[in-house]
Order: C-alpha cells, then structure tokens, then sequence
C-alpha cells in the first residue's frame, strides 16, 4: 500500500469529534486510518477490506501498543464502495473510540492505551483524504 | 485542535486549491502557515503579523528567501477565519477572509506539496484540498 496523509500534533480531545473525508479509490482493496499517538502507539487501527488479507467486506480494527498489535475486532457493518466519496467521524472517552460509519451506524473499540489525547493521524491504502475537521 | 499541527505526504499537485478555516487566539502574535516539500523546504511561509500589522511571506530553502511584505492585514485576535491558498505553476494565490488577494512567486519551480504546517496562534478547525 502507498503510504498516505500523516498529520501530526492534532491534539483531539476527549468528546471531540474528528471528521475525515475522502475519496475510496475505484478499485479499493483495503485501506487504513490509524488513530493515536504515533506510528507506534495506536488507539484505533481501522481498517475497512473490500477483498484483502482473506477478508471481503469487513472492517478489521485494531490497536498497537509500543509496536505490538492488540486483539483484532471485527465488524459486519461495511457500508463503503469502491469509487465513492465517504465520510468517517471518529470521537473517543476514557472507556471507548466511537465511529460513526458513512450510513450513519456507529460502532466502538476499547480504548486500550488510555491516551488523553489523539496527536497521530494516518491514512494508507486506497483512500484520499480530501478534508479533515475537528468539531 | 493543536496550535501546531503539521501534515507530510500530503498531495498537492498543481492547481489543486488549501481550504482553511480556524480561530485566532485572543493573545496571538501572529500565526505562520506553511506549504513545501518538509521543514526545511518550503514553497510558501505565510505568516500575519499583528503587532507589525502585515502579512510576511517567504520561502525557504535551507536558508529564506527575500521577503515579500503586504500590508493588507485583515486578520484579527480572537477572530474565526476562513482562507484559501491556490497553487499554481508560477505562483501561490492566497485568497484572505475578505476576498483580499495576495500572491507569491513559486520559486524552486516544484509542482508537488507534500508538508504543511501551521503554527502560532491560529487553532485549526478544518481543512480541505480540492
């Protein structure tokens, strides 16, 4: 996967709500936006598969600590297509990540590492960023 | 949002339009956005100055460039903003809040962006490449 948009200091707080935007690329099979400290220390791993690692319509999330990946979750919900604008709102407290999904569905992810803030973001795989807003 | 958030392996080719939106902080100085190829290499430094009352914009290359300086100040403390810069060929174009128009010339000819960075007193809100 080409690697993608890295934005840092970002500084998100708990009941904040991050909003990224973009383009699923006409062929999609995969594609990743990581959530957290640093490249090393993730919150939230999400990763929505269109067709990889085994995976067709799935979304995989995950967390990495000091390098080291957590239990992967897996999702049923898929409400992405391949060539198609989306729209993922990301919000976490001390218990939970929550993401609000393109159709309006949320799911959540433990919030293993605690973090008090969210200074990391990263995109990879086949999805453009075209805009990121904090609300 | 952080007062200093940075970006890399951002996409922005020739012609593609920066949206940005935030709020000034009530005791900002002045801010700096900037646009280039990494820390030490960028295209656009934009950078209002309050207490000087002008908007300072330069370039960097290792060392800066000359200066080039205008005097349409038409950002505030405390305010929210919402300003644009086009990339183009031979230069930028930073469309101001009040539709005010500043350019500065692309001098190392480069038709790819991949950094940005903002810091100083302007807490970002939003941003948008189209």
């Amino acid at each position: 996967m080409a690697c993608g948009l890295v934005a840092s200091n970002l500084n998100l707080k708990p009941g904040e709500c991050l909003r990224v935007r973009g383009e699923v690329a006409p062929e999609a099979k995969s594609f990743v936006l990581n959530l957290g400290k640093d490249k090393d220390n993730l919150c939230l791993h999400f990763n929505p598969r269109f067709e990889a690692h085994g995976d067709v319509n799935t979304i995989v999330c995950n967390s990495k600590d000091a390098g080291a990946w957590g239990a992967e979750q897996r999702e049923t919900a898929f409400p992405f297509q391949p060539g198609t604008v989306v729209e993922v709102c990301f919000s976490f407290d001390q218990a939970d990540l929550t993401i609000k999904l393109p159709d309006g569905h949320t799911i959540k992810f433990p919030n293993r590492l605690n973090l008090e803030a969210i200074n990391y973001m990263a995109a990879d795989g086949d999805f453009k960023i075209k805009c990121v807003a904090f609300d | 949002m952080s007062e200093n958030f940075e970006i890399r392996n951002m996409n922005m080719k020739v012609g593609s339009t920066l949206k940005i939106k935030g709020k000034i902080a009530s005791d900002a100085d002045g801010f700096a956005l900037n646009l280039g190829q990494g820390s030490s290499k960028l295209d656009l430094h934009f950078n209002p100055r309050f207490h000087e009352n002008v908007i300072v914009c330069n370039s960097l290359d290792g060392s800066w460039g000359e200066e080039k300086r205008d005097g349409h100040l038409c950002f505030s403390p405390g305010s929210e903003v919402k300003f644009t810069v086009t990339f183009e060929n031979d230069e930028f174009k930073v469309k101001l809040p009040d539709g005010h128009q500043l350019t500065f010339p692309n001098r190392m000819g480069h038709s790819h962006l991949s950094y940005l960075n903002v810091h100083g007193g302007l807490h970002v809100t939003s941003f948008k490449i189209d």
